[in-house]
């Protein structure tokens, strides 16, 4: 008998750490109470879940680690209303329900043999995380051609996963640009918006996909340069943030369209949300 | 398919022989004075004068408010699932086929809903064909029809001498072969009867939608007119909620300390609050955008989806609404 | 000619000039709908369109319920850059509408120079359900108003019905006190004698004349068929809060299923809300997609603010609403004696 969607499996908060210097943003990582939820779970980058606190509700959140880090499941939370004012409060040790792995991944097949430009703003950066880390392990980096990963935040201090981004640049096999809109006195690497860099860097087209997930703003100039640079709608990827409630493609919280985001996304390409109507 | 003859005396037994393998609903009169389908027996008499009943059969599966989960403990426990069988005796044939459309979400969508698949598994249907239209009907327009055995198991229709019971699928054979001994044989004069009462409901039905109607529903999404129909809604939630094919539902949880209940409840997609994100942004933020979404989900999304609009024409919305809003107009004025 | 189409013919022309001289940019009004016994609600900006306008005794709306939305203030100061100049609006009124706009008024939540009032005197306004029970197994395909006030109304098999007006008018109209509208710039029609208050209060009468677990039991009766479809609020020109109790999350204050706590405690809530407030125009009770006496509580509520205070709200603008005042003699037994 399959599993009820509607049940989490229970889970354990093992460690909170605070990712930035505002402290709003804090990366949960969680182990499963019982082996057997542990491996029906199995996720692909781009993937979500919805997080469970009984009494509180539910609240969809992106998958964070990769495939490849077997263990446990990362969740970056930003603290913006009830349900992640809740959670910010809870320590290690607490009880949190998980249900998933929901939505529709990166394309990682049509991934295969492609370039990569991998595009993140801000918080969005959470699944950006679990696709890197799943390319950059050695049963699957050769795979893949070229990846270039930009990456911007407000101020240094506000960049997620700054251990990983250290070794990230420490890599051959990967060419990682930081920017920050504002610097501080340590800062070497780029300054100004995304967009901005992607103009300096002039990412060819040729074989490529882009990937990108960023606040609207960020989305909407990235998208104008991406074309620009002679990007096809079809190889641009997408992830929509929206409001959900069920996860599966029942309640009709996320319904744009003809269109589940937690179902037939979040994953999108730019011509699939073109054809979308734009309320989101 | 069997095809048999029940007398209206005979009517009242087999529903005491259902009632013997489980609940029944039947219509009758309720303390407003309206006909519902109610259980069975009950103080006032069956009765087969209505229209349509206020209410759509939708709630038997997806009821206004369901437990999904409960706490104990501060562990979740799945509620027991329903293990009695339940009869529905009436359903027109609009409401029927509406469960077939919510099927393709709640049943044949990936995951499926157990809650809403068990309650379909334990009902059997029992259509009754429509003899009278009402001005608000339209369900030959989107696909069905007074006699359409769409979504039915056993689909009656009513006649002088009786009832004819016309199989519509296994389910339905295995009811009439249980209650054999109270069914007659239905001659061709019994079978072209129905037709013929089938046929005249259908004569008294307008078209409603152009054979072009999703294309020009996609190129009219800017149109002014979603404006000027719009900003008549209240946001009353009447029509969704009255509505076989509407099945939004919100999820919260009703707990205190480690104890309570994780519960769905309908919701309505012209509520305000509906969109409305944490951060105060709405992507639908006036009654324009959310009337807009409730023409173009059932009649252009739907069908972008599952190849079907999501309407039956059973007319509730436009009987209920408080300020009489017709999506038939604003299909027409659309050029829908 | 019926006395409705008299009043439609002046309406018309009415709402013609008042739009070619530019003194309203939209008139509120009411329109033929698709089925019989009803109207819908004509938002008109064309003087070319005046003739869709509609008189007669099936606009039952209160159209005031579309006015705060019509002024709402921008959410900031860079939107109210951004937004264009408040609207002139008009818009026709029966008795207990124009109540609502005065009550609207008090509470600023309009701003009365950019409204035309035009007050319409109203007999008393069809219950579509009262009139298609008294057509028993037929169906109505068309109705009007016949010369003496009844409704005539033509059936499926092609024969005519007439319907009393007095036995299918709405039960709010029969207790209708202020046919006559508060507040009008423009006046159409001779208003009638509204009803004695011993007539408007009988049905309160019947209901306090039950012993109290007879109350309860009644009350817990007429509220069991509530669905919580929220339709009772959004009609309700005085519920106009951006974010209604019952939506808030932080705390949820009840659940949104059908236990008989929640819908209880909604409709205590929401008549409690009401009181002193409520101008009695039945739009909550017309819009409840279940037949439910949605006013039940509220008209015993009204009665009481009346009785206690001498105060009916929307009778007069200046009037300071009666919860947001007190006065040192307020009679305050019940606080003291309850």
């Amino acid at each position: 008998m399959t599993r009820n969607p509607y049940l989490p499996y229970p889970a354990r908060i093992q460690e909170a750490i605070v990712e930035n210097e505002s402290r709003d943003i804090k990366t949960y990582r969680l182990a499963f109470e019982d082996s057997a939820s542990a491996a029906e779970f199995r996720h692909l980058p781009g993937q979500f879940a919805e997080l469970s606190l009984p009494g509180v509700g539910e609240a969809p959140f992106g998958i964070a680690s990769a495939p490849t880090e077997a263990d446990f499941l990362l969740f970056s939370v930003k603290r913006v209303g009830l349900f992640t004012a809740e959670l910010h409060s809870l320590e290690p040790g607490a009880p949190i329900g998980v249900r998933g792995p929901l939505g529709k991944p990166f394309p990682w097949d049509r991934m295969a043999g492609r370039n990569l430009v991998i595009i993140g703003g801000g918080f969005a950066f959470t699944t950006l995380r679990a696709l890197i880390k799943q390319i950059l392990h050695p049963e699957h980096r050769a795979h893949f051609g070229s990846l270039l990963v930009v990456y911007g935040a407000r101020t240094p201090g506000e960049l997620m996963y700054r251990n990983e981004l250290a070794e990230w640049r420490k890599r051959d096999d990967l060419d990682l640009h930081l920017t920050v809109d504002k610097a501080d006195a340590g800062w070497n690497q780029h300054v100004g918006v995304v967009p901005a860099v992607l103009e300096e860097l002039k990412p060819s087209p040729d074989n490529t996909l882009a990937i990108i997930c960023g606040p609207p703003i960020m989305l909407r100039f990235t998208l104008i340069r991406l074309a620009a640079l002679g990007f096809p709608d079809d190889d641009i990827i997408l992830s929509l943030e929206m409001r959900m409630k069920c996860g599966i493609g029942k309640c009709g919280r996320c319904n744009i369209g003809g269109k589940y985001v937690c179902k037939d996304g979040p994953v999108f390409t730019r011509q699939e949300l073109a054809s979308l109507p734009a309320e989101y | 398919m069997t095809e048999k003859l029940i007398s209206h005396t005979n009517l009242d037994r087999l529903l005491a022989r259902l009632g013997e393998r489980g609940r029944v609903y039947a219509p009758a009169r309720d303390e407003a004075g309206e006909v519902a389908l109610g259980e069975w027996p009950q103080n006032e008499p069956l009765t087969l004068e209505y229209g349509n009943f206020r209410q759509s059969p939708k709630a038997f599966f997806l009821p206004q408010n369901q437990t999904l989960l409960y706490l104990q403990e501060g562990q979740w426990q799945e509620p027991g699932l329903p293990v009695r069988e339940t009869f529905l005796f009436g359903v027109r044939p609009c409401d029927a086929r509406a469960l077939l459309l919510v099927d393709k979400v709640f049943l044949d969508g990936d995951p499926n809903d157990p809650y809403y698949t068990r309650l379909r598994e334990k009902t059997t249907v029992i259509g009754l064909a429509c003899a009278q239209t009402m001005p608000s009907c339209f369900c030959t327009s989107v696909g069905g029809g007074p006699g359409d055995a769409a979504g039915v198991d056993v689909l009656a229709v009513a006649l002088e001498t009786g009832l004819l019971l016309r199989a519509g699928n296994a389910k339905g054979e295995d009811l009439l072969s249980s209650v054999a001994g109270l069914l007659a044989e239905a001659t061709p004069a019994v079978l072209q009867a129905a037709e013929e009462r089938i046929r005249d409901a259908e004569d008294q039905l307008a078209p409603v939608l152009t054979a072009d109607s999703v294309r020009r529903l996609r190129e009219a999404y800017d149109s002014p007119l979603w404006e000027t129909a719009g900003q008549k809604c209240l946001g009353c939630g009447t029509c969704s909620f009255l509505c076989p094919t509407c099945y939004c539902f919100d999820i919260t949880d009703e707990i205190r300390g480690s104890v309570g209940r994780r519960v769905r409840t309908w919701d309505c997609c012209a509520y305000a609050p509906f969109t409305l994100h944490g951060s105060g942004h709405n992507p639908r933020p006036t009654p324009k955008e959310r009337w807009r979404q409730r023409v173009m989900h059932k009649f252009r999304y739907a069908v972008e989806s599952f190849a079907v609009s999501f309407c039956v024409g059973c007319g509730r919305c436009i009987r209920n609404c408080p300020i009489s809003m017709d999506l038939r107009t604003a299909l027409k004025e659309l050029g829908a | 000619m019926s006395a409705s189409h008299q009043i439609e013919a002046r309406l018309r022309e009415t709402v013609e000039k008042l739009l070619r001289e530019k003194k309203v940019s939209l008139f509120l009004g009411f329109e033929k709908a698709s089925l019989p016994f009803r109207t819908t609600p004509l938002f008109l900006t064309k003087t070319q369109e005046v003739e869709r306008l509609a008189w007669n005794p099936f606009c039952t709306a209160n159209l005031s319920v579309y006015l705060p939305r019509l002024f709402q203030a921008p959410a900031d100061a860079r939107a109210a850059k951004a937004a264009p100049p408040p609207p002139t609006v008009g818009v026709a009124l029966k008795g207990c509408d124009a109540r609502s706009v005065v009550a609207l008024l008090q509470e600023r939540q309009l701003p009365r120079e950019n409204l035309v009032l035009l007050g319409i005197a109203c007999p008393g306004m069809v219950d579509r359900r009262k009139a298609e029970k008294a057509l028993g197994e037929h169906e109505a395909l068309g109705a009007g108003e016949d010369g003496r006030g009844n409704i005539r109304v033509v059936v499926d098999d092609g024969t005519e019905i007439t319907l009393r007006r007095e036995d299918v008018v709405a039960d709010a109209c029969l207790e209708c006190r202020s046919p006559a509208p508060a507040i009008h710039d423009i006046l159409l029609g001779t208003p009638v004698e509204g009803k004695k208050t011993e007539t408007a209060r009988l049905r309160t009468a019947e209901f306090e004349s039950r012993p109290l677990e007879a109350r309860w039991a009644g009350f817990q009766e007429v509220v069991a068929r509530c669905i919580r479809c929220n339709a009772c609020r959004q009609a309700c020109p005085m519920c106009y809060c951006k974010t209604c109790i019952f939506d808030q999350t932080r705390p949820r204050w009840i659940g949104a299923g059908t236990n008989i706590s929640d819908v209880a405690i909604y409709h205590l809530v929401r008549a409690f809300h009401l009181a002193g407030r409520c101008t009695e125009c039945g739009a909550c009770e017309r819009a409840c997609p279940m037949g439910i006496d949605v006013r039940l509580l509220g008209r015993k509520l009204s009665a009481e603010v009346e009785d206690l205070y001498g105060y009916r709200p929307g009778e007069a603008i200046e009037a300071t609403p009666v919860l947001s005042s007190f006065a040192m003699d307020d009679p305050q037994d019940f606080v003291t004696e309850p």
